[in-house]
């Protein structure tokens, strides 16, 4: 017996039913594709560590990078516009762009000689007027406001900041070719740096008022190490007591690894951070070898992370954490990336022959960076002059510490 | 009756989300969204990313900007594949269904 409505009530009973099996289907349909696609996406932008570090000469990468870095300081109104949009947040950066550009054009001449002369070139043009516009405007002008909200403990004020990397930029620039100018330039650095470390019992110097930076302390260490190598000096047993105090005073228990800052009578500020360890592993290797490489592999351990066959790196450990700041970048949630830590991290697996870390991190590049090409020149959206200068250095790095390595004078 | 290309995409839109042609369609937008935001050129803005602004003189325009690429990219290098693929799965699924029946 049919009574009125049932088809309708039966039909609606159905479709309701359909529906929901074609929604499931569906959704299973997306989870596979999803299991399919994910695991593959990083083949799209895998590329072997080669496209990125050359053992000899250049990488493709280096190469392009280097154009787009050269193309800054050719063109005025592009370097203006680059110079302006990263003052805007942080004067530093105007600043380490300049000293990551010449250490890596120092490496980049001695890969291929062919563009030393340009290289040597555009390295002067870039140290002479950082020095111009440190005299002109004072030290300052390169750092962040909060310079000013105190006074240094130790006057008349320096910032080894901007004494360690300028003293690192003549010492680059004289490795790859003596330059007279530049020798009484670059003693005068090094005398500054090397009293003020004996006249403090932690030898602790300040990059901003009551704030000293393990990595500026390394970076200046290296230009004193180069300098010993360029001018026949000996600073092995500063250098020696350095190293001593740090292993003592600037590890963090828990990991094992550098504090990134500390005060001047040496106690810690800032625990470790990715932003840093990278660069300080890095300088380490001229300093003191087995150092360099337990503080490498510490902070592989730490802070290197993989998924999906993409690598990227944290800012901080699991037994610290701190905020994320201009020098971290921003923090993605979850995996906790960090965009600073990561780019610096190139730096270390470069120096220290980490080829898969480094090939999965050039894929994550590539895949989050936006890569711009034009005319031969790169440039990752995502970054900035300064993330595409520490970029280039990490491309090319090598050749230099090999020279002072070896004691082999030009 | 005759369909011009807008209503048979507005049809298409409408039909079930869940199936082959859904998709299809829907990894088409992704990717027709993501050829427009990077041909205007909005793959530079991204540089908010590590607190750099953007060519736009303002934070408030660089980061919607930059935001919006990198939400559209995402989309379009793992959303619109996998969709791809799901209508593909599907496809195959009801293919096979049908030829049980």
């Amino acid at each position: 017996m049919n009574f009125p409505g049932t088809t309708t009530i039966l039909k609606g009973f159905e479709n309701p039913m359909k529906h929901a099996k074609r929604i499931l289907t569906g959704s299973v349909a997306l989870v596979l594709a999803a299991a399919i696609w994910l695991p593959c996406l990083h083949l799209f932008f895998s590329r072997p560590a080669s496209a990125f570090y050359a053992k000899e000469g250049l990488s493709p990468k280096a190469r392009e990078l280097g154009a787009r870095q050269m193309q800054i300081w050719t063109d005025p109104q592009l370097r203006e516009k680059e110079l302006d949009r990263m003052r805007a947040s942080n004067a530093e950066w105007d600043f380490m762009a300049r000293s990551y550009l010449v250490w890596a054009l120092a490496n980049m001449g001695l890969r291929d000689p062919s563009s030393k002369p340009v290289c040597l070139q555009t390295m002067d043009r870039i140290i002479d007027e950082t020095l111009h516009l440190e005299h002109e405007k004072g030290m300052y002008f390169f750092l962040m406001p909060y310079a000013k909200a105190r006074p240094y403990l130790v006057q008349p004020a320096r910032s080894l900041f901007l004494d360690g990397e300028i003293a690192l930029m003549l010492a680059s620039r004289r490795v790859l070719e003596d330059k007279p100018e530049y020798k009484a330039a670059l003693t005068e650095r090094v005398n500054l740096m090397v009293n003020g470390l004996r006249h403090n019992p932690h030898m602790a110097l300040e990059s901003y008022p009551d704030e000293c930076w393990t990595f500026d302390h390394v970076v200046a260490l290296t230009a004193i190490r180069m300098s010993d190598y360029l001018d026949g000096s000996d600073h092995t047993i500063l250098i020696r007591d350095w190293v001593a105090m740090a292993r003592k005073k600037l590890v963090h228990p828990e990991s094992g690894l550098l504090v990134s800052s500390y005060e001047t009578d040496g106690t810690p500020m800032i625990g470790p951070e990715g932003s840093s360890l990278w660069m300080v592993a890095y300088c380490l290797q001229l300093v003191d070898e087995d150092f360099a490489r337990d503080q490498y592999e510490r902070a592989r351990h730490e802070l290197g992370g993989s998924a999906l066959g993409f690598s990227y790196a944290r800012e901080w450990p699991d037994s610290w954490k701190g905020p994320a700041d201009i020098d971290s970048g921003p923090i993605i949630p979850v995996l906790d990336i960090s965009t600073g830590s990561s780019g610096m991290a190139f730096i270390g697996a470069t120096a220290f022959g980490d080829d898969a870390f480094l090939a999965s991190l050039n894929a994550m590049l590539d895949f989050a960076g936006f890569p711009s090409r034009k005319n031969g020149a790169l440039k990752y959206c995502a970054s900035n002059q300064v993330g595409d200068a520490v970029l280039f250095y990490a491309a090319t790095l090598g050749p230099v510490w090999q020279k002072v390595k070896e004691g082999r004078k030009l | 009756m005759k369909m011009n290309v807008w209503q048979q995409l507005v049809r298409c839109w409408r039909a079930d989300a869940f199936s082959p042609r859904g998709f299809l369609l829907r990894a088409l937008v992704i990717a027709g969204a993501f050829l427009a935001v990077h041909l205007a050129g909005l793959r530079d803005y991204t540089s908010v990313l590590n607190g750099t602004i953007g060519p736009a003189a303002d934070w408030r325009t660089s980061s919607f900007l930059g935001i919006a690429y990198l939400v559209i990219y995402l989309a379009f290098v793992i959303v619109a594949p996998v969709l791809v693929l799901a209508a593909g799965i599907l496809t195959v699924w009801q293919r096979w269904q049908n030829r049980k029946l």
